[in-house]
This record gives C-alpha cells, structure tokens and sequence, in this order.
C-alpha cells in the first residue's frame, strides 16, 4: 500500500499522524468521571442485581402497599407492595439489556446495508432511500407501534422494533462513509499503479467509519432508553410484572395521587443514565472532531511592551477641515488574552472635497482604523485614545446614541463585499429606503421615490424595477453602486470607503471609481480611502497615508509621494508595483513578513525588515515634517527621512 | 410562491406512494390471520371463506393494495376489525386533541426557544445562556411523558390549577380547553425550547458577525432594529428547517404524553389498535399521520420561502 493512497483529509489519515493525547481539562473531566460512575453502578446492577436487591422484585406484600421511603424500604413500596429499589435495580438490567439489543440490532441492520447501497447505487440505493426518507417522515414512535403491531409486544420485540428504526440513522451514516470514501479513492488511485481501487476502499471505509459510528451509538443508545421507558409506559413495550423503569412510571402514574413519590426513582434513573451516555457522547465527539482537525498553532503571545511616548505633536489646523483625527489608538482584546494595540499615534485630516487614501498591506491596521471613526470596533475593541473630530464635534465623546445619529447622517461607510454588506432577506431598495425613513424621518412613498432616483443616480438602469430586487440577483458591481446609494442617501460629510473595490471584477473597478469621483464632485464630501492597492490610491485620492503595523509611516500628496517617497517602507511598496503598462508582475522588494499585533518591534516598526536601519532605529520614532520641504503636509516617520535617496515610482 | 408550493405538493406524491405501499404492505408481514381475529376460531370453514372473499384477502396483492389505494384517495381508510366504525372518522374524531397539544407545545417551544435563543445571542456566557446551554443538556435526557408526571402531580394534583387528566375540545369551551392541554404542552415544548434556544442561538450569533449587521449599524440603524428586522430574520432561515423536524418529533412524544393525561388521542387509539392487531386502523393512523406531517412541512417550507428570497423558484 502506498502512502499517497492514503488521503490526509480522510479521518484516521490524519488522526494517525497528527493526534496528540488529547489532555483532559479539568471541565472535561468533571463530565466524565461522573457519567462513567453512572455508567458504571448501572452495569454493576444490572449484573449482580439478585445479590444487591434486598427484596425478591416480584414478591407482593399487600399489607406493605403504597409506602414511602423507610428503613425496611428505602424507596418505598408499589401498589403490591413490592420493594421499589429492589424493582429499580432489575429495572437497570432491563435497561442494559434494552440498549444492547436495539443498538446493536440498528447496527447490524443498518450498517451492511448501508455499505451495500453506497456502494452499489443505481436503484438499489434510490429505492432504499426513499423508503428511509418515508420512515423518517413518520413519527419514530410511531413507525416502533407500527412493527410492535405485527410483532406484538414484549421486551425484545420492542427492542426489535427500535432497532429497526434506529438502524435509518447507521444505513445513512455508513452509505455516506462509502460516498465519501469512494470519491477520494477513485480519484487518487487513478494515479497510483497496481493497487486495486476495491480493496483500497474497503480498507478506507473501514478506517474511516469507526469514528462516526462511536458517536450514532451513543446517540443511540440514549434515544433507546427514552424509547423503551416511553413504550413500556404506555404498555406496549415490556409486560409486567417484569420491572423496568417504565413500567415502574406506569404505575406511578396511575397512583399518583395516592403516592406520588413512586415517579420519582424511575424517572430520575432514566434522566441520569441517559445524561450520562449523552455527556460521554460529546466528549467522545469532541475528541475524535479534535483529533482530526489539525490544531492551529497558536505562538504564545509576549506581553507587548508598554508604549508610552509622547507621540507625535498635533497636526496644524486648516479652516477646511472635515475630519481631523488626532493620536487615535485601538486595543483589541483577544480570547482570554491581554489588550494588544492594533492602532497606534493615528493622525491625519480630510478637507471637504478631499479624498485621503490610507494604503497599507492586510493587518496595518487600515481597517480597523475606518471602523474605529464609526465607533464600530466591535467587542473586544476598544479605543484607548486620542480624538475624532468631525466637523467641529469630537464622536468619542458623544454618547452611544449621539454616534448612532451620526453614522448614516454625517459619517457613512462602504464596505469591501457589496454582496455581503447587503442584508440577503430584504430587496436593496428597502434597505435603502429604511434609511431614508429613520434617519430623515420621509415617508414610505417620498423614501421610496427618493430610493428609485439614488439608483438611477448611482448609474443603474431601470432604477425603479432594480429596487425591487433582492442582493443575490445583482452583480457584484451593480451591488456596490447599491451600497454607495445607501451609504450616500442622507449626504454624510465624510465617507469611509474600506477596499471597495477589491471583491469586483477588475472591469468593473475602474467605474466604480469613477461613480466615486463624480459623487464627491458633487455632494462635497470628504472621503478617507482605504486600500492596499497603491494604484487605485493614486487613481482616486488627492493625499496618501501610508500605514505599517498599526501606525503612519508616511503621508503626502499623492504625487509627492510617487515622485519622492521618503520613507522605506514607502520606497519598497512603490517597487513592488507592477511597473506602467506592461503589468509586470512584482517583486517581493521588501523581505520578511509584516509582523502582527502584539508582536511590534518597540523602537521603529519597520527596522528588522528596513536595509537602512541604524542604532537610533530602536527608539520609538514620530511622525515628523521632513526638514527638506517646508510643506506641512509631508510628514515621516523615520529617522532618517532626510539623509536617504530612495527610489522613487517608475 | 405559488410555484413553490406547486412544487413541493408535486414532491409529496412519491412519498405519500411509498408510505402507502409500505403501510399497507405490513398486512401481509402479520403473523396472524386477519380472518380469525374477526370471528375468532369458531366459525367454520365455510363462513372462513366468506370472509376472506369480503375483504378481498384472496386477491393478489397488487389487486388489493389498488383496491385500498383507490378507496384512500377518495378518503375511505376502510373499517375496523372489531366494530364496524370507518377508520377515517375514528382518527378524524381523535385528531384534534392531538393536534391541540402538539400545536400548543410547538408554541410554548417557540415562544421559549426564540426569546431565550435571542438573549443568550446577545449575552454570551450570561445566565440565560448558561439555562439554555442547562436546559438543552437536562431537555435531551428527560422523559417528557415523566415530566409530564411531576407536572401533574405538582401543579394539578397538588396544587389543583389544573385538570390532572381529560381533554376538554376547543369548541366545547375554550378556557377548559386551555387549561387542559396547558400541563401536557409544557411537558412537551418546554424540553424541546431549550434544544431550539441554543440553535437560535448559534444562528444568531452566526449573524450578527455578517457584514450586513455592521453594514446597518454603519447606516446608524439603532440596535433594536438590527437585532429584531435585520439579524433575526435571517437567523431563522437555518431555524425554521430545524423546527419542521421537532413538530414531527413533538407529534410523536404528543402520543405518548396523551396517556399521562388521560386525553384520548390518536395515542390511544392507535396502541388499542396495536393491541388487538386492527390492521386497517393502524394503517389508517400512519397514513393520516403523514398527511399531517407533510402538511407541517409544507407550512415550514412556504415560511423558509417568506423569509429567505433565494430558496424562492426564480
Ligand atoms: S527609522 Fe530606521 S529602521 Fe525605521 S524606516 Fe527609518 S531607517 Fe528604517
């Protein structure tokens, strides 16, 4: 047999190489010990139960009848007098019995022909299906009456019955197997010679049927002890005097009034049994799902070190000013871990008009930084310091309900995948009409005719039948005009626009680019960028701020910035653009990997990928005017800003 | 929608066909002979004969499943074996307590599963959360005819709030009817609520990290309105799937928690019929059965169609 053969998605070929010994939790093992005690007494009874009960279970006594728990009796007596714990621990064999004869039955049924089915298929395999979809249709307890009917009652009739419809379950979970498995060996055996694909089929199957099994029989065997207590209790199943639990209920049910605490033992020895076989279930689940899903290594996280600097010195400011960010700074709080900075000393200014591209590479933070501006972060996000001022008002400092007026009204967003910022239940239309209504307060008519010419202004035909379609049948692009319509409904100030144009085809890019342009030329707003992709940047935005690892490396004018990068970061990332017209694939300029959160260098970010680093590089740098220009919208973060000849855009 | 419907009643027929010829098939698996449990072993041979001719048992059975297939469709399940009532209004006569309870527990479950499923979505790990993860585990494990027990000796035979057993129909009077099926339906739906709240749940939060919330919150919608119109609608597409499956389920535990309360249903109908082997009853309840779970189906299906627009037929 050789190894390629052996498929590394399947199961066991993974779990053979891979499984570590899972190590029991305390949690997990505050489940098991208990469930296997459980299961364990129940065993333990139901084999020695002549010797453990006290009392013969079927010896009447009627002057005893009917009596609650005492010394004599420790759990009372039934309407003959018999001793009820003596009856509970027979009833315990019944149970083991019970679920040994209709799991093991469901299993010889239901696997083999399952295994044949799947493996056979044609009309073997739809006709056996069917029927099993018309059984499932039915009732279970009522496709077991059925067959009790014909085989007529008893313990293991009943039990036979139920194997018989639990045996649906293991014929769809072994035909499934063989699917599975079938598919795979076919596949990789076309490529490996002299092995015979049969045999090296059943010799999956029988590797990979194992774990699933284990977890339908547990499965089983829980629904099986609820299934005979239920038909014992309406006396279909067991007959007595023979005592099960649910014969037990049976007759609690009709003493009742009399002696209500006869429910009691058998009711309880069935709840915690079948807890018992379901906890150890999930666990077993549990363990067989962890040992075939590889782990994801998880590098220990190093307490960052504490950033505390000064940071960098207000930005002047302009009278046109739409945005002004000022020393922004998020922390994320991951799973059971401590706060790690993702967004750090951010600042930066939109004029009205204007359009500031925030460029980094996946990770720096860009993102985060967008959704910070809408207070929408999420859980485990905070934002720690600094300022967002729109228009003279500081939205950190507005309460949660002041930042909900905003958003829509004077600060809006689009999102990176229209066909997944689009809620799939509603027509586009209204979901851009429910804006209008809330947030302007329109009427439905005058939202929906406001809704029909956004659509038509956003440059998509036939507006008014458009609206009334819903996200699933429009195409990316014609989706993200949709969602520029909703995000610009209520002629918000600033606009956040996160990779818009990413997910679209790249035909479609340039247009939406376009519809950008031509909406900020006329509504005015500012709009913040964000993107990876220098190019787009250069395209749509008036400046550019270029992030790393959680901060402003570099900001300037577009055309500054091509033409004269001062920082190395934003050296390396004009090289690695494809170069002019001719698309040339780029060059992975700029060696190693963008660190992630947590794991930031404490003096300059970029020094262990930076050629030119020196010893001054470990020390926190700012962002700084550079001393060559007097221009105050140049700023850098690099010591040596001035002395470097970088290469600039070709 | 109407296409939708089309389709799936079309769906039903080959189902329905093949629950006919099992159901009727198991006749002929039966041990004993139809004929002496109706007149028992003293008739003579002759009158054995009779019989057989009147019911048809000599035909082949292709014959006689057409036969029984034909009269079915009209609505005529065929009459008892041990008295002379048809079969349809036997069931017809018992369906509504029946269907009372499992439509009450259906409510009580997803009245309970909805709420609690919404609250443990927005606090995770809060105690609501913690019940509903409880209920699930301790729900999968109880009896519901049990519970039903320790409900009844609780609430109606000690505390007397409620009938402990009968069933009072709807038309007769309505609060009677209410507070008799109000015992059973808890035992039914609570245990069941608890199993729904926690996919509620995982569908819900499955939700709300779409982009589509963050997209609506970013439209400055308020909370209450992402949460309810947004979010919810699109957690109880994979829901309602669920639910079709536990009515079933709840239709099944309604026969067995009929007995508890003494409310005479298609429960005890159908276990009388298995006592004394009357096949063409039993038959009779399956078929009905069926019918009623597929119209169940039918009404979750028009539902996942309300609220999911792309599992409509374009
Ligand atoms: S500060 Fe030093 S390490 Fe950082 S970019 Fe400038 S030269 Fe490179």
């Amino acid at each position: 047999m050789s190894a390629p053969t052996l498929s590394p998605t399947t199961a066991t070929g993974t779990a053979a190489t891979t499984r570590r010994r899972p190590r029991w939790r305390a949690s997990t093992l505050a489940v098991v010990i208990p469930s296997a005690l459980v299961l364990l007494t129940l065993l333990i009874c139901a084999l020695f139960a002549e010797a453990l009960s006290p009392y013969d279970p079927l010896q009447q006594s009627l002057m005893d009848a009917l009596q609650g728990p005492s010394a004599k009796h420790w759990l009372g007596t039934d309407d003959l007098g018999r001793d009820v714990l003596s009856r509970m621990i027979h009833g315990s064999r019944i149970a083991v019995i019970a679920a040994a004869e209709a799991t093991g039955l469901a299993v010889l049924i239901g696997v083999p022909i399952g295994l044949f089915i799947g493996y056979r298929g044609g009309w073997w395999d739809w006709i056996t299906m069917r029927a099993v979809e018309a059984i499932v249709s039915i009732p279970g307890i009522m496709v077991a009456i059925v067959i009790i009917a014909i085989l007529g009652s008893g313990l293991h009739k009943a039990m036979f019955a139920l194997g018989i419809l639990y045996s649906t379950a293991f014929l769809r979970l072994a035909r499934s197997v063989v699917l599975t498995e079938r598919e795979e060996v076919y596949v990789k055996s076309a490529r490996v010679i002299g092995a015979s694909p049969r045999r090296i089929l059943i010799r999956h199957i029988f590797l990979n049927i194992a774990p699933p099994l284990i977890v339908q029989v547990t499965l089983t065997v829980g629904a099986v002890l609820l299934a005979e207590a239920g038909l014992s209790f309406v006396g279909i199943g067991v007959q007595p005097p023979q005592a099960s639990w649910g014969t037990m209920l049976n007759t609690a049910a009709a003493y009742m009034e009399l002696n209500a605490f006869l429910a009691v033992p058998p009711g309880l020895a069935i709840v915690v049994t079948v807890l018992a076989v379901n906890l150890l279930g999930d666990v077993l689940r549990d363990s067989i799902g962890r040992g075939v899903r590889l782990p994801a290594a998880t590098p220990p996280r190093p307490r960052s070190a504490a950033i505390a600097r000064k940071g960098t010195a207000p930005l002047p400011a302009r009278e046109d000013d739409a945005l002004r960010v000022d020393g922004l700074e998020v922390m994320v709080s991951p799973k059971g871990g401590d706060p790690v900075p993702v967004v750090t000393d951010m600042s930066f200014r939109i004029a009205k008009g204007e359009t500031l591209g925030l460029v980094g590479e996946s990770g720096s933070g860009k993102t985060v930084t967008g959704l910070a501006l809408m207070g929408l972060i999420g859980a485990g996000g905070r934002i720690t310091a600094g300022q967002v001022t729109l228009d003279g008002t500081d939205l950190l400092q507005l309460p949660p309900s002041g930042l909900e007026k905003a958003r829509g009204t004077d600060i809006a967003m689009v999102f990176q995948d229209p066909t997944t910022s689009l809620n799939p239940a509603y027509t586009v239309g209204s979901q851009i009409s429910e804006v209008l209504r809330i947030k302007q307060g329109l009427s439905r008519r005058a939202a929906w005719d406001r809704t029909v010419e956004l659509i038509d202004r956003v440059g998509i035909p036939r507006p008014a039948e458009r609206a009334r379609a819903y996200p699933h049948e429009l195409s990316g692009g014609m989706a993200q005009r949709i969602a520029i319509a909703r995000a610009l409904s209520c002629g918000p100030k600033l606009l956040i626009a996160d990779e818009p144009t990413t997910a679209l085809d790249v035909t479609v890019q340039q247009e939406i680019l376009d519809l950008f342009r031509d909406l900020q030329d006329e509504m005015g707003m500012a709009m913040l960028f964000v993107t990876h992709d220098l190019a787009v940047a250069a395209d749509i935005c008036d400046r550019i701020a270029v992030m790393y690892c959680g901060e402003v490396v570099e900001t300037a004018p577009v055309e500054q910035l091509f033409r004269d990068p001062r920082h190395p970061y934003t050296a390396g990332l004009l090289s690695a653009m494809p170069h002019g017209a001719s698309g040339t694939p780029p060059l992975p300029v700029i060696p190693g990997a963008v660190p992630t959160p947590g794991h930031w260098p404490t003096g300059c970010r970029f020094a262990p990928r930076c050629a030119h680093a020196a010893p001054g590089c470990a020390l926190p740098v700012d962002l700084t005017p550079g001393q060559t220009t007097t221009n105050a919208e140049r700023l850098t973060r690099c010591i040596r800003a001035t002395d470097l000849t970088l290469e600039a855009a070709q | 929608m109407i296409k939708l419907v089309g389709q799936r009643l079309l769906a039903m027929v080959p189902l329905l066909l093949i629950v006919s010829i099992l159901t009727f098939s198991f006749t002929a698996l039966l041990p004993s002979d139809p004929v002496d449990l109706i007149i028992g072993d003293r008739g003579s041979n002759e009158q054995h004969e009779q019989v057989r001719e009147r019911l048809g048992l000599n035909d082949p059975f292709v014959t006689r499943y057409l036969d029984w297939l034909g009269r079915a469709v009209q609505g005529d399940l065929g009459t008892s074996f041990f008295n002379s009532v048809r079969v349809t209004d036997a069931v017809l006569l018992r369906m509504p307590a029946t269907l009372s309870l499992t439509f009450a527990s259906v409510l009580i479950s997803v009245v309970v599963g909805l709420g609690a499923g919404v609250a443990a979505a927005l606090r995770p790990r809060s105690w609501i959360d913690r019940l509903a993860t409880f209920g699930a585990t301790i729900g999968q494990a109880i009896p519901n005819f049990w519970f039903g027990l320790i409900l009844a000796s609780v609430f109606a035979v000690t505390l007397r709030w409620f009938p402990a057993t009968g069933y009072v129909p709807l038309g007769e009077n309505p609060l009677g009817w209410l507070l008799s099926i109000t015992l059973p339906a808890l035992a039914l739906g609570l245990s069941t609520s608890a199993a729904l709240a926690r996919q509620v749940r995982s569908a819900m939060v499955g939700v709300l990290q779409q982009d589509y919330i963050r997209a609506a919150r970013a439209q400055g919608l308020s909370s209450r309105r992402v949460i309810f119109r947004h979010a919810l609608k699109n957690a109880l597409v994979p829901v309602v799937t669920v639910l079709s499956f536990q009515i079933t389920v709840l239709l099944g535990g309604a026969l067995i928690v009929e007995q508890v309360y003494a409310i005479n249903g298609i429960g005890s109908l159908a276990i009388a019929a298995v006592r004394q082997q009357d096949i063409p009853m039993i038959q009779g309840i399956v078929l009905i059965l069926v019918l009623v779970v597929m119209g169940v189906q039918l009404a979750t299906d028009i539902v996942y169609g309300l609220i999911n627009p792309k599992a409509r037929p374009a």
